[in-house]
């Protein structure tokens, strides 16, 4: 009798699992959800930036954070964004090539900067990249160059100054920028290359790394194909890219089109 | 009428045997590792022959050639497992009820409570197996092989399990109620009396093969061959040499003795003089000769020997003497030559505990040639 | 405090869990008491999610179920989709439990004495009807272990699900995600939350099985 009872039990729940996913929003009687896929370079700007935008366009705004490459991979592979905002533009000019994004919504949104950051709680603020040379800098943070285009630019940045081989034992990779930058809040990484979008966090102090040191970091924005919305996606490019958003986004550190 | 005619091939071992049995209980016995119990679970369906043929009544349980095979559930046989197998999630009721599936509720409670009411299991309805005593599982599982009215029920070792004195109780039971129910049965036992006294033909097995088929009572007393008579564990089988045959007597030496046997009824015996005989001699049939009588009449006592009570032991009604001859040389069976059976009664007043050395005959009817 | 990962876990461990037994308890006993072809390969196939490195097994998902995939492609034309939805974590989560419980439920079914089986089957019972009213009702003790063991499995796997349904807030974000995000974003009084509840939650849980257990018999 009471296995019977279990199984009912279970078969409810089950039933009602199936019937509802919790985010289901009922279609048509909710604002709309606009989902964004985009680089942790703008985590700062972006958490300004979509709250005025939500009430300005009467909608609802998904943001997803990762590194350019993780998120690029995901859309390829029929992840439901709406629209990809990358920290380059190699990976976007890549889902075009692939046809997972639409060509004409392609275009360029910003051009980002790399900073030298330290950790308040290391002591002195480094003024240079070869400072980080230093024995009382154990660990760098900076994020994955595999698939993060910030990660990258720091590897750039660290060759050109000829101390790549002398810092690498000692580089921590965080899966985007937003992490690099947690490394060092955490106290795991006393020094770190961050984006200067995410750098003017209480944690750390920093200073400017020459951007001849390495390739531009021009970022670039799509539309997504399977976006049952596109023109959501379209609305929010103009955004960011309207008085507004541009603003915000230079308040940031972004160089902006039409500035490089 | 059921007849088995299979073989089976396992590692190491060969079971290769044909019987038939129009008998209502028909005894499998032999030795441990025989066979036994495989060709019980042949019969069940539980194990697939390489070749044979089953038949139980009209029914073809089993034809290798013709390509049957009937599944355990269709063969409609009842099946006591050695040691029970009782099903330790299940009350005694539910144990009993358990083949009855294809019956409306009603009926199953019906039937069940009546084999619990026939077997006196009624107070145990509800208990589990585990809080049962060893004579309650054996009836339990009885019950429940009985209870979906079998054609034939299979018994492996029923009271193995058991301590003596419960084992011939429950045997007893056992034959009552194969009797009254009147279902055909097929036991498995290591336990000569067990079969005999449960089975009207007896199946000898030995080594994967039937060496005698017989009515219990031709079992007993013309055991086909010497390898049947150890199996049956029967004292006293010993060797001699023919010194000549006849379709009704045999004459053989043995022990510096000439004895004087009848010849094995069931089969012309006719080995030449100077052949190697075997022959068996129940102990309770050797004949201690009282000293007050004047002198021993070879008429009347036939094949009369003399000898010494060098052993004997006291098993609460009867005791068992071990008498050596008076003759030279080694004795047959160690130290000692012929194992006789006598009444508690009788070793009383003979005084056999003072008097160790006596006279003794044997009818001729009670030497058995063991045929080669 | 937004405790929609913690739903979004309870519910997808539960389906998961559901699943998992609906095809783990037959492959079980497939693999517990019966010989047939291809049976070795069966037995290491079932051991390979506890083998490999969660994100190769959630790619490997994700290349088998993706709109692009061979069998994604399939369901998207009935409509139906995996990837990137909760759906695809309840498969991840399946997929990482599955070996749990297969291997707690196989030794249970194998403790059951054959010749009680055997019994049933000479009493008039089909294989199903052995399986259901004998071996099941003896091995019970195991399956549940089991079951528990592929919920709470469910319930914190991360590798697979990050790459099989992604780590999208409000939609696929179960609680191991939330938390790792909360921690990436320094969000520490967050991931703290949400790691104590789930927590709490769990050990709840197992003790209210536990007493279940133990009032039968």
């Amino acid at each position: 009798m009471r296995v019977r009872l279990v199984i009912l039990a279970v078969v409810v729940v089950l039933g009602g699992a199936l019937v509802g996913s919790p985010a289901a929003a009922a279609p048509g009687s909710a604002p709309p959800i606009l989902t964004i896929f985009a680089a942790s370079d703008l985590a700062f700007a972006f958490r300004d930036l979509i709250p005025r935008f939500e009430s300005a366009a009467g909608v609802k705004v998904t943001l997803v954070l990762g590194s350019t490459g993780n998120l690029a991979k995901q859309i390829e592979h029929g992840a439901p964004a709406d629209v990809f905002f990358a920290a380059n533009q190699t990976f976007v000019d890549d889902l075009v090539a692939k046809g997972a994004v639409i060509a004409e919504t392609r275009a360029l949104y910003a051009q980002g900067r790399i900073v030298l950051a330290t950790a308040r709680t290391a002591g002195s603020k480094l003024t240079a990249l070869t400072q980080l040379r230093d024995p009382r800098i154990r660990r760098v943070a900076i994020a994955n160059p595999a698939h993060a285009p910030y990660g990258r630019a720091a590897e750039e940045a660290l060759r050109s100054a000829g101390i790549w081989d002398a810092v690498r034992p000692k580089l921590v990779y965080g899966e985007n920028i937003r992490q690099a930058l947690q490394f060092m809040e955490s106290g795991a990484a006393e020094a770190g290359i961050l984006a200067l979008s995410i750098a003017d966090a209480p944690a750390v102090e920093w200073v400017p790394i020459d951007p001849a040191r390495h390739e531009r970091l021009d970022q670039a924005v799509a539309v997504v194909r399977r976006s049952p919305r596109p023109e959501l996606g379209v609305a929010f490019i103009q955004f960011v890219n309207g008085p507004e958003g541009r603003v915000i986004m230079k308040r940031y550190g972004f160089l902006l089109p039409g500035e490089f | 009428m059921l007849s088995v005619i299979l073989t089976k091939q396992l590692p190491g071992f060969t079971l290769d045997v044909r019987w038939d049995s129009r008998d209502a209980v028909t005894g499998l016995f032999g030795p441990s590792g025989s066979g036994k119990t495989l060709t019980l679970d042949c019969l069940a369906g539980l194990v697939r022959p390489d070749t044979g043929r089953i038949v139980l009544g009209e029914r073809v349980l089993f034809d290798a050639a013709a390509g049957v095979d009937l599944a355990p559930r269709h063969r409609r046989l009842g099946y006591v497992f050695q040691g029970y197998a009782l099903f330790p999630h299940l009350t005694v009721a539910d144990n009993v009820a358990f083949g009855l599936g294809a019956r409306p509720r009603a009926q199953r409670r019906r039937r069940a409570a009546e084999v619990l009411e026939r077997l006196g299991l009624s107070a145990l309805a509800r208990r589990r197996p585990g809080e049962l005593s060893g004579g309650e599982r054996q009836r339990v599982a009885l019950g429940r092989a009985l209870a979906p009215e079998p054609a034939l029920l299979l018994l492996d070792e029923p009271f193995s399990a058991l301590d003596l004195p419960l084992r011939r109780t429950l045997r007893d039971d056992l034959a009552r109620v194969l009797r009254e129910w009147g279902t055909a049965a097929v036991i498995v036992t290591h336990d000569f009396t067990e079969a005999y006294r449960l089975a009207d033909r007896i199946v000898v097995y030995d080594g994967g093969r039937v060496v005698q088929s017989a009515p219990r009572a031709e079992l007993l007393w013309q055991p086909a061959s010497e390898a049947v008579a150890r199996i049956m564990g029967i004292p006293n089988v010993l060797h001699g040499t023919v010194v000549k045959a006849t379709p009704d007597r045999i004459q053989l030496r043995w022990r510096g003795q000439t004895l004087e046997a009848v010849n094995s009824p069931v089969r012309s015996y006719l080995p030449p003089p100077g052949a190697p005989l075997a022959f068996f001699i129940r102990p309770e049939y050797v004949r201690l000769i009282r000293k007050d009588r004047v002198v021993a009449d070879p008429r009347h006592h036939m094949n009369l020997m003399l000898g010494e009570v060098v052993a004997d032991e006291d098993f609460g009604t009867t005791w068992t003497l071990r008498i050596r001859l008076d003759e030279p040389g080694p004795p047959a069976q160690g130290a000692f030559d012929l194992e006789v059976e006598v009444p508690h009664l009788v070793y009383e007043i003979l005084e056999i505990e003072r008097d160790r050395r006596w006279e003794f005959s044997i009818h001729r009817g009670s030497i058995h040639v063991l045929p080669a | 405090m937004d405790l929609f990962p913690l739903w979004l876990s309870l519910q997808v461990s539960f389906v998961a869990t559901v699943f998992t037994l609906a095809v783990g308890v037959p492959v079980a006993w497939a693999l517990g008491r019966r010989t047939f072809a291809g049976r070795d390969l069966l037995a290491a196939l079932v051991v390979t999610p506890l083998v490999l490195p969660p994100t190769v097994l959630g790619y490997y998902l994700l290349v088998l179920v993706g709109r692009r995939g061979p069998v994604g492609r399939v369901l998207d034309s009935v409509g139906i989709e995996l990837a990137f939805t909760w759906k695809g974590a309840v498969l991840a989560a399946c997929v990482g439990s599955i070996p749990l419980l297969i291997r707690a439920a196989q030794a249970g079914f194998e403790t059951v004495d054959r010749r009680l089986e055997a019994a049933a089957r000479t009493l008039g019972r089909s294989e199903w009807s052995v399986f259901w009213s004998v071996t099941l009702p003896l091995a019970w003790r195991s399956v549940l272990a089991g079951a528990v063991l592929a919920f709470c499995r469910a319930f914190g796997d991360f590798g697979i699900t990050l790459m099989v349904a992604g780590s999208i807030p409000g939609r696929t974000q179960t609680l191991p995600l939330a938390i790792y995000d909360h921690v990436q974003a320094n969000r520490m009084p967050e991931a703290n939350m949400l790691a104590l509840v789930a927590a709490g939650l769990v050990i709840a849980l197992l003790l209210g099985i536990g007493r279940l257990v133990r009032l039968r018999y």
